[in-house]
């Protein structure tokens, strides 16, 4: 039987039954690599290793565990120690990390086998995989089309049944926008949940890190085992980490869902909306109540994410000097040309425009005008938020405002027309707060994703209202084609 | 045309804790180069750094030593600019609100006391070394340094003089030393300072342009650097040109300060909250439990040793000055009761003893035991004074117990009155001239006497029995 | 934004750009900052700025060393090294 597009419970399912060893997964898995090579989903692929696990979980035949045995692939954001690590950069292209990221020390304490590291918008900016210096990512769906960012290279290994899950990291949209043109369910976890710590930072106030997966319930097994204080990451929640497994069934009658007036979602394109209001009614038909919410400052978000994001990395990408690691420029006369000649050769485009703009939000006489009234705005927007949850549990928009689009048919005239992609996206991002998002049709053939944002800490709900919406619809069975492939 | 000085300091003080202000790398001196790196301080993608709680204790003390404002909730800000030794490309410091305001410390020129007003002082890590004439056409970095804790102090420009300017580091070093808060090892970089330094005409209330002498670490430099800019800077303004603001290095081998290599562009540091560390908070609890542990201070010692030991205070000044002294007093006290004799011996052998050999007490082998131990030697009457000053060289070479020497050498005081009586006859029978001479009136002759009983005693008699029987004898 | 912003801030974060590229990032720079501009109208007098979306306070750690002993993986990673220090064109202050 094979293991494409299987879920990790049925995967795990599969190895407990003993129909299949852990290494013919995960050379299946490796082989369904090779054979989709075309997507370039991955950067650098971990079979001496992986398979040496495979092997040794085998011998052993000992209790297993939910991820015992279980491949994931691992976006190039996240240190792995000995694997290279690139960040989709020409910065970083030989850069090995002397560490390994805790969220994913975590999946492979567990017993998850790392199949490889995949592609990404570099240093994660990006709405569409298409600043990657090791080439765009196809989207299983369609080919010479986006699979959406930045972690396209997880989304796209996941949609084409590469692997079951992959890990992610979202600051803006990144795990839910690249889930929802995929056709599968990407979660962001409350800012804090699983620790930073060997996440190569793009925007520390904004960054997390996450699951993608074919189901609600998967995402839940991940997000069991990643998240959890962590001594590294002071900014890491020493809140108890609930088992996001355990109510992930109950019945959501009476669930109270927001949607926000703000949006205007009638200003969408009509089969967007479609799929929304389809949404809505099979909410509905499970119990659900809507309500309208009103976020005064939600429009204000695209804005504000611009003036933060971009400042944080201005100054997080700083230590890309050439000096300690990474791509050093050659024929340098001194230090300063050594900077600016490393840097502007290993740098792309999208990610000098986010650190000039940064560097001038911070900048003598501006940082009041832009990163500080940001940060005040900011405020605002969660504070919209905290009201909103007096009166709904959960708050419910389309993830995007289209689906996949063709290669270079956006931003490359102006690149505020990708960041608008974001729109539905980021607020969530700069309150701090968990989302998911999960297919819930086509549009055009391509997939379309249902957003639901939750309260501080209550990822349970996401997942429970997710899941029942799962076992109730088919959306997320959906499978590519991969015939161009 | 009268010119006065303004001078305002700020100094830079590496705190004594055992690990980095964000990592739990040593912070020991003297490792091979770049063996005191964690991966924070390496500044690898992907790193966060963790606050260590006691540097913030040790800051705190000094805030609550120089009696400024604590503020118990602060938070910490990037700087950023790019230079080879600053490994994140930004360094974490205090900008907008430090763990200490305000505050202030007295220092004495001359028997006259000023006060100098503290602006603020904050935590800040350290960057780590460039060493430039080592490796042909390189510079070499070492980040041993990079994230050691540092408290910057910044002074009031309220200093006026070069020599005001040292008295001031003097006060702030056996202020930091005494409160354990840094080694003060100025040699090995724990304490220095940037001068700013500008003239104006005396009674203008504005002040001049200043200049910056950077990171100057002896007490000397200081004193020689700061006189140097301001003869430079009054000799510019009298000439009626204008002093140009900028950054300078104090040049020892030539007595000069020059100004470092200008950058094309000024720097600007973006400053803004570090998104990586949460505000800090320090409980009441915490700030009681500093207080209820304050170490005793200088002055505090100086009357305690005056009341409780009875010390001149003189002496009580002197002692209680160094730390290393005072702590080396206090341990002696535990041992012996002779006080005055104790701080005798510290303010005179002891001292002309580490003077000579450029070290303190607590460098040397000397330790308080052993001290205590001649100290009691002396006043039981084992050993004179006089023995006492050869067992002292001894013990400074070996750090031997006076005991042990005492006995190895056979070096007891005679005190005995028969052994001595025998001797003095023996004496008197052996000179009967100067016997003769000195009944006849030269009195001055009862050293000789003395003498020769030391000569045969080789030094041991207990002067005070010799003199008596001596007396006696030559009636 | 006119060139001399763009050249200063170019050089505060050790960026170069190329000649061929200069004008579209300068529009692209001022269309950014339009964007973020918008911002200017929303009335935030009194508001605190949200600098982390925590309300939480910092975690410290007791100052006990624990090295990580990686001296050897720091100086291979970078593009000149010994095996003591990292190398870099020679400084001259």
């Amino acid at each position: 039987m094979s293991i494409q597009f299987k879920s990790i419970v049925e995967l795990r399912a599969m190895l407990d039954e003993k129909s299949i060893s852990t290494s013919e997964l995960i050379q299946e898995s490796f082989e369904l690599a090779k054979k989709y090579k075309e997507l370039n989903c991955f950067i650098t692929m971990n079979e001496e290793s992986g398979t040496k696990k495979a092997n040794a979980i085998d011998q052993n035949e000992k209790g297993s565990s939910w991820l015992s045995g279980i491949p994931l692939a691992q976006k190039d954001l996240f240190c792995t120690e000995g694997l290279r690590t690139t960040c989709s950069s020409k910065i970083l292209s030989n850069f090995i990390p002397p560490y390994t990221a805790t969220a994913v020390q975590k999946l492979e304490d567990a017993g998850s086998i790392t199949i490889g590291k995949t592609n990404m918008d570099e240093f994660a900016m990006g709405s569409s995989n298409e600043t990657s210096f090791f080439g765009n990512v196809h989207n299983p769906w369609k080919k010479g089309y986006v699979p959406g960012g930045s972690s396209g290279g997880s989304a796209a290994a996941v949609a084409a049944g590469i692997v079951p899950a992959a890990t992610g990291t979202d600051t803006g949209g990144s795990i839910r926008q690249p889930a929802a043109h995929c056709g599968i369910t990407g979660l962001k976890p409350t800012y804090g949940r699983i620790s930073r710590w060997g996440m190569i930072a793009f925007a520390s106030s904004l960054d997390q890190a996450g699951p993608l997966a074919r189901t609600a319930e998967d995402c839940a097994i991940l997000l069991n085992t990643m998240s959890g204080h962590d001594l590294n990451d002071t900014t890491s929640l020493s809140s108890d980490v609930p088992d996001f497994l355990e109510n992930i069934n109950q019945p959501i009658d009476g669930l109270k869902i927001g949607v926000i007036k703000e949006f205007n979602l009638s200003d969408l394109d009509p089969q967007v909306q479609a799929c929304f209001e389809e949404s809505k009614k099979a909410y509905e038909a499970l119990g659900a109540q809507f309500i309208e919410i009103s976020l005064p400052n939600i429009s204000a978000s695209v804005p504000t994410y611009y003036s933060i994001a971009p400042a944080e990395c201005s100054s997080n990408l700083s230590r890309f000097d050439g000096v300690r690691f990474g791509h050093r420029a050659e024929n340098t006369n001194d230090l300063n040309d050594l900077y600016i000649k490393s840097r502007s050769e290993g740098f792309g485009d999208e990610v000098k425009r986010r650190i000039l703009i940064g560097t001038y939000a911070l900048s003598a006489g501006y940082y009041d005008a832009y990163y500080k009234k940001a940060q005040q705005v900011r405020r605002l927007i969660k504070n919209d938020f905290d009201h909103a949850f007096q009166s709904v549990d959960v708050l419910m928009t389309p993830t995007s405002p289209n689906t996949a689009f063709e290669f270079g048919s956006k931003g490359t005239q102006n690149p505020v027309e990708l960041y608008l992609e974001d729109l539905f996206t980021i607020s969530s991002n700069l309150a701090g707060l968990p989302a998911i998002s999960i297919p819930h049709g086509q549009v055009n053939s391509l997939p379309a994703g249902l957003q639901l944002i939750g309260n501080f800490l209550r990822e349970d709900q996401l997942l429970n209202a997710a899941h029942i919406f799962q076992k109730n619809s088919d959306h997320h069975l959906a499978q590519p084609d991969l015939g161009d492939f | 045309m009268t010119w006065e000085t303004v001078i305002g300091l700020e100094t830079h003080v590496q705190l004594s804790t055992k690990t980095k202000l964000f990592s739990r790398a040593s912070t020991a001196f003297g490792a091979s180069p770049n063996t005191n790196v964690n991966l924070i301080d390496c500044g690898l993608p992907g790193v966060l750094p963790s606050v260590n709680k006691e540097a913030f204790y040790k800051a705190i003390r000094f805030g609550m030593a120089v009696g400024a404002q604590i503020n118990q909730t602060s938070l910490f800000d990037r700087k950023n600019y790019f230079y080879a030794d600053l490994p994140k490309g930004y360094q974490i410091t205090q900008m907008d609100l430090p763990i200490v305001l305000g505050g202030s410390i007295e220092i004495i020129l001359d028997k006259l006391a000023k006060t100098i007003n503290i602006t603020r002082a904050h935590l800040e890590e350290d960057a780590g070394k460039s060493i430039h004439d080592e490796f042909d056409g390189f510079s070499a970095i070492d980040l041993n340094r990079a994230g050691t804790p540092l408290l910057e102090i910044v002074s009031e420009p309220e200093i006026s003089s070069a020599k005001e300017a040292v008295a001031y580091m003097k006060a702030m070093h056996q202020l930091v030393t005494y409160l354990d808060v840094s080694d003060g090892n100025m040699a090995q970089g724990s304490l220095r300072c940037d001068a700013n330094v500008s003239i104006r005409k005396k009674g203008a209330k504005e002040l001049g342009t200043r200049t910056e002498i950077k990171n100057i670490n002896s007490f000397k430099f200081i004193e020689k650097a700061i006189n140097f800019e301001i003869k430079r800077q009054i000799k510019i303004l009298e000439n009626g040109e204008k002093v140009t603001q900028e950054t300078r290095l104090y040049d020892s081998s030539k007595d000069e300060t020059r100004p470092m290599r200008s950058k094309e562009f000024a720097n600007d540091y973006r400053y803004f909250p570090e998104p990586d560390l949460l505000p800090v908070i320090i409980s009441d609890e915490e700030i009681k439990k500093i207080r209820d542990e304050f170490p005793e201070l200088p002055n505090e010692k100086e009357t305690r040793y005056q009341k409780e030991f009875g010390l001149s205070a003189y002496d009580a000044q002197i002692i209680a000055s160094s730390k290393p002294m005072a702590d080396f007093f206090e341990a002696a006290l535990q041992k012996t009761k002779n006080y005055s004799l104790l701080s005798n011996w510290l303010i005179g052998e002891i001292s002309a003893y580490l003077n000579k050999e450029q070290i303190e007490i607590h460098e040397s082998k000397l330790s308080a035991d052993i001290v205590a131990m001649l100290i009691n030697r002396i006043d039981d009457q084992t050993i004179s004074g006089k023995i006492g000053k050869s067992i002292f060289e001894e013990m400074c070479a070996n750090g031997s117990s006076p005991d042990e020497i005492i006995k190895s050498q056979g070096l007891e005081q005679i005190s005995d009155d028969e052994a001595i009586e025998e001797i003095i006859l023996t004496v008197i029978n052996e000179n009967p001239a100067q016997v003769e001479a000195y009944l006849a009136g030269k009195e001055k002759l009862f050293g000789f006497f003395v003498g020769q009983v030391m000569k045969l005693t080789e030094g041991k008699a207990n002067p005070k029995t010799v003199n008596n029987i001596l007396k006696d004898k030559l009636k | 934004m006119d060139q001399e912003t763009v050249r200063t801030i170019c050089y505060l974060a050790r960026l170069e750009i190329d000649q061929s590229k200069s004008e579209k990032i300068q529009k692209d720079l001022e269309t950014i900052i339009d964007l973020i501009s918008s911002l200017q109208t929303i009335d935030t007098s009194d508001v605190e700025p949200l600098y982390s979306p925590l309300e939480m306070t910092a975690f410290m750690h007791e100052d006990i060393e624990k090295s990580d002993n990686k001296k050897e993986k720091f100086l291979e990673n970078a593009a000149a090294s010994n095996e003591d220090y990292f190398l870099v064109p020679r400084v001259v202050e």
